[in-house]
């Protein structure tokens, strides 16, 4: 396949730190559409990534956890990265996530993500292991020295073991060893730990960029946190750009409502998410299709609750219906 | 409904004598220092002053002291946890009874109750008294039962007099829930944090501090509160990092870098009680070579 890239933008604007200086804002993840019977649908798909960029998405990403990435097929991953790409067609940047059990598996998806001319990859060490920091270490670099395109990594310092987490110790030997290391994706929402890695990471590399893992934004925003990867850009495009807008202008008032509603609405969808976020969107008028086993695609009586709740959040008379 | 604003909180550590006794001539002085370096009110025996070191009698003297010795020119609010819901209600009536300004209470260490029996611990120590009544979040990740905002809720609904969340978890997810749905409850409640790490509380929602780097650094604590306090979150940015480049080196000396930092300001509290090691002589000399290294520091007291 063609590189998309190649053709519509320069090489300049591929160049690591180019590439993050246009990564901020609420950034949308979108989910991955599937047909009843459980497959991919790619046209679906196609509408819901230009939905997010028609809606002020400032980068697209895919497939994060809430396009349901461990239950796909490579095959079907490098598709739905090749409609991304050309659905895109340059308008925003766009990340493909290659984080999966196999390393081999993300040493292929990061070649495919080059070759269809992705903007840049996000990337993490494979999961379920507790790996210790040298061996996330060295994961990173064969990724990241795999390929050319700028890397994001993702900090995911689950609890139970699952997760992978990014010191700042780890992040500083990162910036040392990868000049295409371009930033993090940090879902640790902490304070002490964000600054730590800030503090180091910006003053390496002041073009260094922090993006929450959902929009969980305000508590790090004025610390230096760009943007974030969206959990309810699906459903509130709308209150995801005023959120962003508000940190901007510093209305601290206004980020702060914004916040909350986000924070009660993640709630929502966190119930075996992503299955609530589609069961909510069908209120939207975009029906994403059931959820893959073993995740339950909710029910009909959760899909009127979550309406209801979207109702009494004011979500459905000021956000868009449809595609 | 009680309301309480304390402000900006300092945090005194407890001194100890060779002979690992309570030094009280010592703790006299520290307790006029952060009079005198902006403490708006006092919080005692929190983590920091290694409160689980001391024994019951200890932490009761010590806070007879510490009311007698302020004598009316702060609040002194009581830090009363304790593993064991009967000892902590003692604690906080004997509390009462000297003159504290209000109770501040953590979940029980140690065990792993079901947060209905949490609940039913810091009801239980709240109700003791009719004094404002802070909830406080462990200083370290789960040494006991994880608490949940709905936790924190189910103490607000239960309780009159519970003034506020003293956070020390800094997780953001929880503290807007805090933030978000405490004040729907109750008008005048409050989360506050509970480091020195202010801007992502106070921005969440937050008003105030609890201090440890306070005995440190005194008036870049202040200054990084006041900016928080009005709203200058941005501004804030650069006394944060300060603060978190601080705390990041005492942190890489343990438990005792916040008693050798101070030393390294010309104020020697000693050392901590055992099983806490104290420094020692190269630890000690990285620290202040760190320390000397922050020029944000030279502005800082030195001495008492």
């Amino acid at each position: 396949m063609a590189a998309v890239l190649d053709k519509t933008r320069p090489a300049a604007a591929r160049e690591p730190m180019a590439v993050a200086k246009r990564l901020y804002g609420v950034m949308q993840a979108p989910v991955t559409p599937l047909n009843d019977d459980f497959s991919v649908d790619y046209d679906r798909f196609a509408k819901m990534v230009d939905f997010h960029v028609r809606n002020g998405a400032p980068a697209i990403a895919w497939p994060h956890h809430k396009a349901e990435s461990p239950n796909l097929t490579m095959d079907e991953r490098k598709r739905g990265a090749e409609v991304m790409v050309k659905t895109v067609g340059g308008r925003v940047p766009v990340s493909v996530f290659v984080g999966s059990l196999s390393e081999e598996d993300s040493l292929d998806l990061a070649r495919h993500a080059q070759k269809i001319g992705a903007d840049m990859i996000l990337t993490i060490s494979p999961y379920c292991r507790r790996p210790s920091q040298n061996e996330i270490f060295k994961s990173i670099v064969r990724i990241g020295t795999h390929t050319d395109l700028p890397v994001l990594t993702y900090n995911s310092p689950w609890r139970n073991g699952e997760g992978v987490e990014f010191t700042s110790e780890l992040v500083e030997r990162l910036i040392e060893r990868l000049p295409n290391y371009i930033g993090m994706k940090d879902a640790g929402f902490h304070s002490e730990k964000f600054l730590d890695i800030s503090r180091i990471a910006l003053t390496m590399r002041p073009e260094f960029v922090i993006i929450m893992g959902l929009e969980h934004l305000l508590g790090s925003f004025p610390l230096g946190a760009k943007g974030s990867f969206s959990s309810c850009g699906a459903i509130a495009p709308n209150l995801c750009n005023r959120f962003y807008a508000s940190l901007v202008a510093n209305d601290w008032e206004t980020a702060r409502q914004c916040q909350y509603r986000i924070t009660r609405l993640y709630k929502l969808f966190k119930d075996q998410y992503p299955s609530s976020l589609k069961g909510a969107m069908i209120s939207m008028g975009r029906d994403a299709g059931p959820i893959r086993s073993p995740l339950p695609t909710a029910s009909p009586e959760r899909v009127a609750f979550l309406c209801k709740q979207l109702e009494e959040l004011g979500v459905m008379d000021t956000e868009p219906h449809g595609w | 409904m009680t309301t309480f604003n304390p402000g900006f909180v300092h945090c005194p550590v407890t001194p100890f004598k060779a002979d690992n006794s309570v030094d009280y001539e010592l703790y006299g002085k520290i307790l006029d220092f952060h009079l005198n370096n902006g403490a708006d009110a006092l919080a005692l025996p929190m983590p920091q002053a290694e409160d689980i070191s001391l024994t019951d009698g200890e932490q009761r003297e010590l806070l007879r002291f510490a009311i007698r010795h302020v004598n009316g020119r702060v609040p002194v609010i009581a830090h009363v946890s304790d593993p064991g819901t009967m000892i902590a209600v003692e604690r906080a009536k004997h509390a009462a009874e000297l003159g504290a300004a209000a109770i501040a209470s953590r979940p029980p260490y140690f065990w792993h109750p079901k947060p209905a029996m949490v609940a039913e611990h810091l009801v239980a120590i709240g109700s003791a008294t009719k004094l404002p009544f802070f909830i406080c979040t462990p200083p370290v990740e789960d040494p006991g039962t994880h608490m949940t905002a709905e936790d924190v809720l189910d103490v607000v609904k239960r309780l009159d007099n519970v003034v506020g969340l003293v956070d020390a978890s800094m997780r953001f997810v929880f503290m807007a829930e805090v933030a978000s749905k405490g004040p729907e409850l109750r008008p005048d409640f409050r989360l506050m944090a509970g480091t020195d790490y202010i801007v992502s509380n106070n921005v969440l929602g937050g008003r105030g501090a609890f201090s440890q780097l306070a005995s440190v650094a005194p008036m870049l604590a202040r200054e990084l509160y006041e900016l928080c306090s009005k709203q200058q979150f941005t501004q804030a940015r650069k006394a944060q990092e300060q603060i978190a480049t601080l705390n990041h080196t005492l942190k890489q000396a343990g438990f005792a870098g916040l008693k050798g930092a101070m030393r390294a300001m010309g104020r020697d509290v000693g050392v901590p009680r055992p099983p806490v090691d104290a420094l020692g002589e190269v630890e000690a000399g990285v620290l202040g070579e760190r320390m000397a290294a922050m020029t944000f520091l030279e502005r800082e007291p030195r001495g008492w």
